[in-house]
C-alpha cells in the first residue's frame, strides 16, 4: 500500500467512523461488494468462463506481463471421474483465460500426496494444462525456501519458490469430503504450495489453513464443484461416492467460497472452525447473505 | 610392444558387439522406471531371460519357469555352435570387465609359466557352479548372488545408479544454487532432460546400497589383479557355458609352422584358454575375445568350425573336487534351513504385492533388484538376513522409506522369475501384503490428545481401512472432540502409506507388519 492510498483509506475510515454506524462500516466500504459468482451447467469450459464475467472477467485479475500460478488440487493418483483432484478442464480454461489477459507465464503445480508423476498424469491436469500452454512442473525439494509466514501456528516454513515469486495466484480447489477438516475447499488447497513436514499441520489444521490463506491471499478463487466427492475423502476412489454437482463458483473472497462450498453440503459456515477463524481475522465474509451472489445457469 | 597396433576385424566386431549390448543394457535399465505409463515396455529383465544359468537353476529350484526364461535356450544353442560368445560378446559385466581391464598397464615382460592362481583358480568357478546347482536341487536358490547379470542389475539398481543420480542431482543443484541466471539458463534444461530420461526421477537410496555398490566396484577392481578375474575364476554362468562349450563346433587353431613363439597371445588372452602352445589350449576357457587372433604378428591363429575339442584339451576337473563342492553345497543346505523365519514369518518381511508364498518366493527370487529399481516410492529394499541367508538381498517393503503406491503394479511386471507375479491393477489393490497396527503409546490422539488422523486421510482403499471414532476428551483448554483412528483388518491391505505419512518421527505410530498377508497360510491373524 502506498502512502496516498493509505491516507485515502485512513480518511475514508475516519469519516466513516464519524458518520456511519460502526457495525455497518464494513458494508459501506468499497470491499463490501464481495461478489460470489455461481454458474450451473455441465459445459465445464463455458461454466468456468462465465463464472468470471460478473467479476469483471480474467482481465480484472491478470495484468499484461504477469506471472500467474493456477493452483489446482493434483494431490492424488486418481482419475477426473473419481473427483479427488480439480477438474482438468477447469484448470485448462483458467490457463487459457490468463494468457488471453496477457499473462507472461502461467504455472501449474502442486505438492502432491501420492507420487507426483502419477498424480500429474492420472488427474489429466498435466496434459490439459500443458495443452493450454501452461508451464506444468513437478515440485522439487531444492526449490523450497524458508520464509516467515507470520501466522499464528505457522511461523518459519518452507514455501515453494514459484509461489513466492508469482504476481498472481489463482486458487482452483475442488470441493470434497475430508474427515478432519470435514470438507476440503479453497483454503486447504493452499497446502500444496508449501513443503516441509506438512503432516504435522493436522495437529492444528484449522489455524494452519487460515495462516496459509492469510499469507498467500489468492487473487481469485475458482471452486470446481463439477464432480463432488462426498465420502471417503480426500482421495476417494469409489465412483459411488461421487455426485455430479455441475457447479463452478468464483470470487475474490476465499472465505465466501468456502462458505458456499459448505452450503452445497447442507452445512453452515459456522460448522467449520477454519471459516469462522478466517472471518474473524478479516480475511473475508462467511455470511453468504452479506455477499452479492450472482447466479447463472447454462441450460 | 612389438605387436602391430592394428586390430583384427573379428576383435573389432567383438568390441562393437559388447558396446552395443552394454548400451542396450544401460538403456533398458534406465527405462526400468515409471515413465508416465502403467505398463513398462522394455524392462531390463530380458538380459536375465537370456541367461541360461538363471533358466537352469530356477528350473531346478522351483520346477516352474517363467515363460520369458526360455530365451536362455538361445545362448545354449549359440554356445554349442560357437562357444562362449555370451561371455565375450554379450555379457554386460564382461564388457565392463574389459573396460576396466583396459586401464591396467600391460607388463612388458613375457608371461611366465602358469601361476598357481591360473592353474587352480580356473576350476573354482566350476565348483561354485556345482555348489549352486546342488543347492538349487534342494530348493535353496543362491544363483542370484553370483550370477553376472543378476549381480550387475542389482549392483546398478541399488548401488551404482543411485550414486550416479546423487552426483548428477548434486551437481545441478550446485549450479542452481549459484543463483547466476546465465548458468541456470543452460543447466536447468539439461537437468530437466537428464531427469526425465537418464537418471532416476527422485533420489532413491537403498539399505545396503553402498555395500552392494562397493562390492561391485571391488569385483571390477579385481581386473587389476588379473584381467577378467571374475570371468576366469568365479563366474558360475561362465562355468555353465564352459561345460556346454565342450561340444562347441568352433575351434581355435594355431598353425605351428607360422608361429614365431612370441607368446603375445598368451599374455592377451581374456580367459584362461592358453592359446599357446597348441597342445595347452583349453577351449572351454575361451570367451571368443579374439585378442589372440588380433595380436598374432604372423596370423598363425584362426578359429575354424569342425568337430568338438578332444577331451584332453578340456579343463580338467577332478571328480574328487566336484564331489567335494557338491558336498559343501549339501552341507550348507542344513545351515540355510536353520532359519526360524521359515516357520514363523517375520514382521518386517513385507513382500511386494503379487509375491508368491514365502518358500516358493525364495525358490524363485534371484535377487536381481529390478523391483527395487522400478519401485516408484523407493519403498522396496534388499533384505539383509530377515529372510535367512538364502533370502539375502531379496526385496522387502520398508514403508517408513516408501509405501506401496495403490495404482502401481510395476514390480510384478519386471520380475523375471515370477517370484512377484504381475497382477492386474484391480487385483493388486485387493492383495494384502500385511496389516497396519496403531501404536497407541505413540499415536498423537491416543497418547497426547492431539488431533491428527493423517493416516486416515491417506488410506487409499474404498471404503477406507482406517476409520475413526470420535471421542470427547478433557484437556487444559476444556472439552474437545478428538478423532481416534481405528483399523479395519478386513480392509487393510498393508500398503503402508499410513506409516509413511505418520507425523511421528523415526518409528511411526502406525506400522505395517507382514501378518495377514494373503500369500501365507501360516502368517495369519483373522479367523
Amino acid at each position: 500500500m502506498d502512502r496516498r492510498s493509505f491516507l485515502r483509506t485512513l480518511s475514508v475510515g475516519l469519516i466513516g467512523a464519524r458518520y456511519v454506524d460502526p457495525t455497518n462500516l464494513f458494508a459501506s466500504s468499497p470491499e463490501e461488494s464481495t461478489i460470489l459468482s455461481i454458474v450451473r451447467g455441465d459445459d465445464v469450459t463455458l461454466a468456468t468462463t462465465k463464472a468470471l464475467e460478473p467479476l469483471g472477467g480474467m482481465s480484472s485479475f491478470v495484468s499484461r506481463g504477469d506471472v500467474v500460478i493456477v493452483k489446482p488440487n493434483i494431490g492424488w493418483d486418481r482419475t477426473p471421474e473419481q473427483a479427488a483432484n480439480t477438474n482438468p478442464h477447469v484448470v485448462a480454461t483458467l490457463v487459457r483465460l490468463a494468457y488471453d489477459s496477457g499473462a507472461k507465464k502461467v504455472k501449474v503445480f502442486d505438492n502432491t500426496c501420492n507420487t507426483a508423476r502419477r498424480c500429474y498424469k492420472r488427474s489429466g491436469i498435466e496434459e490439459a494444462a500443458r495443452g493450454a500452454g501452461a508451464d506444468v512442473f513437478l515440485v522439487e525439494e531444492r526449490k523450497f525456501k524458508t520464509v516467515d509466514l507470520g501466522g499464528e501456528v505457522l511461523k518459519e516454513w518452507l514455501v515453494y519458490k514459484d509461489a513466492l515469486e508469482a504476481d498472481k495466484i489463482i486458487n482452483v480447489p475442488t470441493l470434497k469430503h475430508h474427515t478432519l477438516a470435514r470438507l476440503t475447499i479453497s483454503m486447504k488447497n493452499l497446502m500444496g504450495l508449501i513443503g516441509g513436514a506438512r503432516n504435522l499441520l493436522h495437529q492444528k489444521l484449522d489455524n494452519s489453513i487460515v495462516d496459509l490463506a492469510t499469507f498467500f491471499k489468492p487473487t481469485l478463487t475458482v471452486l470446481d464443484a463439477i464432480r463432488i466427492l462426498t465420502a471417503n475423502g480426500p482421495q476417494g476412489g469409489n465412483l459411488a461416492d461421487v455426485k455430479i454437482g455441475n457447479t463452478i463458483a468464483a470470487s475474490r473472497d476465499q472465505v465466501a467460497i468456502d462458505a458456499f462450498g459448505a452450503s452445497l453440503f447442507g452445512m453452515t459456515p459456522d460448522d467449520f472452525p477454519h471459516i469462522r477463524e478466517a472471518h474473524a481475522r478479516g480475511l473475508g465474509e462467511k455470511d453468504l447473505t452479506k455477499v452479492k451472489t450472482i447466479e447463472q445457469s447454462l441450460s | 610392444m612389438a605387436a602391430k597396433k592394428k586390430i583384427s576385424k573379428l576383435k573389432k566386431s567383438r568390441i562393437i558387439s559388447q558396446t552395443v549390448f552394454l548400451s542396450i543394457f544401460i538403456f533398458l535399465l534406465t527405462k526400468t522406471e515409471y515413465h508416465g505409463r502403467d505398463l513398462i515396455a522394455y524392462p531390463v529383465k530380458v538380459f536375465l531371460e537370456l541367461d541360461p544359468l538363471i533358466l537352469l537353476s530356477t528350473f531346478l529350484s522351483s520346477h516352474t519357469v517363467a515363460v520369458g526364461l526360455y530365451l536362455g535356450l538361445i545362448f545354449v544353442a549359440i554356445t554349442v555352435l560357437i562357444g562362449r560368445g555370451f561371455c565375450g560378446w554379450f555379457c554386460p559385466l564382461g564388457a565392463l570387465h574389459d573396460l576396466v581391464g583396459s586401464l591396467k598397464k600391460q607388463k612388458k615382460k613375457k608371461p611366465k609359466e602358469e601361476t598357481r592362481l591360473d592353474k587352480y583358480g580356473v576350476k573354482a568357478k566350476y565348483y561354485i557352479l556345482v555348489g549352486i546347482l546342488i543347492a538349487a536341487v534342494f530348493q535353496i536358490h543362491l544363483v542370484g548372488i553370483l550370477d553376472p547379470i543378476a549381480l550387475t542389475i542389482r549392483s546398478f539398481s541399488v548401488g551404482i545408479s543411485p550414486a550416479f543420480n546423487y552426483l548428477v542431482h548434486g551437481f545441478f543443484d550446485l549450479l542452481y544454487r549459484t543463483d547466476i541466471g546465465a548458468v541456470a539458463a543452460v543447466s536447468e534444461p539439461v537437468y530437466e532432460f537428464l531427469r526425465n530420461n537418464v537418471v532416476s526421477f527422485g533420489r532413491p537410496s537403498f539399505q545396503q546400497g553402498s555395500f552392494i555398490g562397493l562390492l561391485f566396484i571391488g569385483i571390477l577392481a579385481l581386473n587389476f589383479v588379473r584381467k577378467r578375474f571374475w570371468c576366469r575364476y568365479l563366474c558360475p554362468t561362465g562355468a555353465l557355458l564352459a561345460l556346454i562349450s565342450r561340444f562347441s563346433l568352433l575351434n581355435h587353431k594355431l598353425e605351428s609352422e607360422e608361429c614365431n613363439d612370441c607368446k603375445l597371445c598368451l599374455a592377451t588372452c581374456a580367459g584362461g584358454a592358453r592359446p599357446y602352445p597348441e597342445d595347452d589350449w583349453r577351449g572351454s576357457e575361451c570367451v571368443l575375445c579374439m585378442n589372440c587372433h588380433s595380436i598374432c604378428p604372423t596370423q598363425a591363429i584362426s578359429f575354424k568350425f569342425g568337430k568338438p575339442e578332444p577331451s584332453a584339451r578340456r579343463t580338467d576337473l577332478k571328480r574328487r573336487y566336484v564331489l567335494k563342492a557338491g558336498g559343501v553345497g549339501l552341507a550348507s543346505l542344513a545351515m540355510f534351513r536353520l532359519n526360524p523365519v521359515r516357520e514363523t514369518g517375520d514382521a518386517l518381511l513385507v513382500r511386494p504385492p503379487g509375491s508368491v508364498e514365502e518358500q516358493e518366493f525364495l525358490r524363485r527370487c534371484i535377487k536381481c533388484g529390478e523391483c527395487m529399481k522400478v519401485c516408484i516410492t523407493n519403498g522396496l529394499h534388499p533384505t539383509f538376513l530377515q529372510a535367512g541367508f538364502e533370502g539375502i538381498w531379496s526385496p522387502i517393503l520398508i514403508s517408513r522409506i516408501g509405501y506401496c503406491e495403490f495404482n502401481c503394479t510395476l514390480c510384478g511386471q519386471v520380475c523375471p522369475t515370477d517370484a512377484i507375479e504381475h497382477l492386474a491393477t484391480e487385483e493388486k489393490q485387493k492383495r494384502k501384503i500385511g496389516l497396519a497396527f496403531i501404536d497407541q503409546n505413540r499415536c498423537l490422539p491416543y497418547a497426547f490428545k492431539i488431533s491428527c488422523i493423517v493416516c486416515e486421510e491417506h488410506c487409499p482403499t474404498s471404503p477406507k481401512a482406517i476409520l475413526f471414532e470420535p471421542e470427547t476428551v478433557i484437556t487444559d483448554e476444556g472439552e474437545k472432540e478428538l478423532k481416534m483412528p481405528v483399523i479395519d483388518p478386513e480392509v487393510c491391505i498393508g500398503c503402508g502409506i499410513c506409516e509413511y505419512y505418520c507425523p511421528v518421527g523415526e518409528e511411526a505410530a502406525i506400522r505395517v507388519s507382514s501378518v495377514g498377508e494373503d500369500r501365507s497360510e501360516k502368517n495369519r491373524i483373522l479367523l
